[in-house]
């Protein structure tokens, strides 16, 4: 997984994406590698469990070798303008600035696309090893997946045509974008993950997802309860579990997180599953 | 005179089974109550004990006074603003390749065509109260934001920029005397700015409509109660506490909070007696854990939002039938049930 150039974190809201993208970039830097980690879902998600301040556009250190930034569409569109395009000389006239902002609001695709764009242009720019995108979620992340086939419709020639045509290459080449989705073992999670692979496989815009199962009850081994307590707390705990394995069955994961029992910060839930997928990846 | 109590919070929590349970506790007080959702999981028509539910509010067939339809989640505010548009402009949109396409990726698309459906059934005076279960969605609130949106979009600031001036109708675009224009449409290699501002100005001849439909929306989502519904995980309780937190500005403030798939409290801090096999021991360790954990997460949030709390304790099957419903919700005697719209419940 973190042999990728870029891996775009996405999953249903509240199953722990946010979580599972720092402790992925965790990983990717102890193991010495150059890292982004990008927060382009909610503010703070990140930052939070990299027990740092709100991040900014500018990438900055939070671990050695470890970079962190948030997505600021305007910077992001201002510095599409400049570097992708090439209109550098012009972006400070603010009427130019404005044109695409009308733009991005209106015309779809256009929005998304500078998001992406800015992820797969950290990659080009050769600064990291590996980019690590907390993405929106799975509900939104079909509108940034999607988006340079979108603009490849609405426009038919030009730079951006051009750099639509790049962005699609890259994030269908396996070598260079993966998808981790990010689930848990309910009902909602998982039917939206399976709708997600469905439209995934069907367009074709990105190579197989990693499917990362968060929350994994262990399985409890019988014994004698003893006291009335004990029995309910067991009881339920394999009644969660049972319901936990139907779901498991109907969308098998490639990755299995176990439930973290307790109260912790956000940094302490990060370093744990940093060890947890220490293991195994 | 119609009330209305919407239902919101994150997706997953149990709100479609809740916003199911109090429209049976109303009608069961004896309000004539309409239950509505755009879950597209089929929750509500389960949770009823129903086959089918549709936009259209059909009755129970085992229940007095309560109603629910389930609005089509495909809708979109496309629909809406091509209601209000002469014919000629209408089908000039629903062929409009960015219209297609911004009603797709519109965040408050879904959220727009259910208020605005949500408000005519509101506005019909058939029912005494419509309970609204809010579609599910990345940032609730966009619910409440979306009239404003809609007619932000339609009005055309966007547009007056984009052309250069308050426009007489359909006009020619003109690069040649607007370098800045000719630079972009020069980098998007076509003539898609002319192409996005003729959409514009099509889209803004629906705006008195569209507007005066959005602040219609608007009053009636500011009159109703609402109630949120949580889990005592961090993410859902985010979602929550932006309710408390940011709602004010664009709605009425919330009254209660409902915190799902509570623990028993009696297992905090519990301890094993002497003798249990340590794995099983182990297990009540953790389990008391998870409930000091919710626990203090509900104190946090009553100290700090001064919320009104309501629980319902961890069933590990949701409902399927009335009377299921009914038992859901207990008495809740923290909630304040008069200032949610179902006054008279003992």
């Amino acid at each position: 997984m973190i042999d990728k150039r870029l891996i775009i974190v996405s999953g249903k809201g509240g199953v722990g994406k946010s979580a599972l993208s720092a402790a992925l970039a965790l990983l990717a830097q102890r193991r010495g590698l150059r890292v982004l980690a990008m927060e382009l879902g909610s503010p703070g998600g990140l930052s939070s469990h990299f027990a740092t301040g709100p991040l900014e556009f500018q990438p900055r250190e939070v671990r050695p070798g470890l970079h962190a930034m948030r997505m600021v569409r305007s910077d992001a569109l201002l510095e599409y303008m400049a570097i992708q395009l090439g209109v550098r000389g012009i972006i400070r006239f603010g009427p130019v600035a404005r044109a695409f902002d009308v733009l991005a609001t209106t015309a779809p695709g256009i929005r998304e696309i500078v998001t992406i764009g800015k992820a797969i242009w950290e990659v080009r720019a050769d600064r990291w090893d590996v980019v690590i995108a907390d993405a929106p979620p799975t509900g939104q992340i079909g509108s940034y997946l999607r988006a340079p086939q979108t603009v490849r419709e609405l426009v038919p020639s030009g730079k951006v045509r051009a750099e639509a045509d790049l962005m699609r290459e890259a994030l269908r080449d396996p070598s260079h974008t993966g998808l981790a989705l990010v689930t848990i073992p309910e009902e909602l999670p998982t039917t939206e993950s399976k709708e997600t692979l469905g439209w995934i496989s069907d367009r074709d815009l990105v190579s197989k997802p990693t499917i990362i199962a968060n929350r994994i009850l262990n399985e409890l081994a019988p014994g004698d309860a003893g006291s009335e307590l004990v029995a309910a707390t067991a009881e339920l705990h394999r009644s969660l579990w049972a319901e936990q394995q139907e779901w498991l069955e109907a969308l098998p994961p490639d990755i299995k997180i176990p439930y973290l029992f307790g109260v912790f910060t956000p940094g302490e839930v990060a370093a744990h599953l940093t060890d947890v997928l220490e293991d195994v990846l | 005179m119609t009330k209305t109590l919407l239902v919101t919070g994150a997706g997953g929590v149990g709100k479609t089974t809740i916003a199911a349970a109090l429209g049976v506790k109303a009608a069961r007080s004896g309000l004539r109550t309409l239950v509505v959702t755009v879950d597209p999981a089929r929750r509500l028509a389960t949770a009823l004990g129903v086959d089918n539910l549709g936009n259209e509010p059909q009755p129970h067939p085992a229940e007095r006074n309560l109603w629910a339809a389930m609005l089509d989640a495909t809708a979109s505010w496309r629909a809406v603003a091509i209601r209000h548009a002469e014919p000629e402009v209408a089908a000039r949109l629903a062929d409009n390749e960015f219209f297609r396409a911004a009603s797709e990726h519109f965040p408050a698309s879904q959220s727009y065509a259910a208020a605005d459906q949500a408000v005519t059934y509101v506005q019909a005076r058939v029912w005494d109260l419509v309970v609204v279960d809010t579609p599910p969605s990345a940032g609730g609130i966009e619910f409440f934001e979306a009239p404003a949106q809609m007619a932000d979009l339609v009005g055309g600031r966007l547009l007056r920029w984009i052309t250069g001036g308050p426009l007489p109708g359909r006009f020619l675009f003109n690069t040649a005397g607007r370098p800045v224009l000719r630079i972009a449409d020069s980098i998007l290699g076509s003539d898609l700015l002319v192409r996005v501002a003729e959409f514009l100005l099509d889209l803004r001849t629906t705006y008195d409509g569209v507007s005066r439909r959005g602040r219609e929306i608007d009053a009636t989502l500011r009159a109703a109660s609402l109630l949120v519904v949580t889990t005592s995980d961090p993410a859902p309780v985010r979602e929550a506490i932006r309710f408390f937190r940011d709602l004010p500005g664009v709605a009425s403030a919330p009254r209660a909070v409902i915190f799902n798939r509570i623990l028993p409290i009696e297992w905090a801090g519990a301890v094993a007696p002497p003798g249990t096999p340590a794995h099983l021991a182990m297990n009540l360790t953790r389990w008391a854990a998870e409930t000091v954990r919710q626990r203090d997460t509900r104190s946090a949030f009553s100290s700090r939002y001064g919320a009104r709390i309501g629980t319902i304790p961890w069933s590990l099957r949701p409902p399927t039938d009335i009377d299921g419903l009914a038992r859901l919700l207990g008495d809740q005697a923290d909630l304040p049930w008069a200032e949610l719209g179902i006054p008279g419940v003992e």
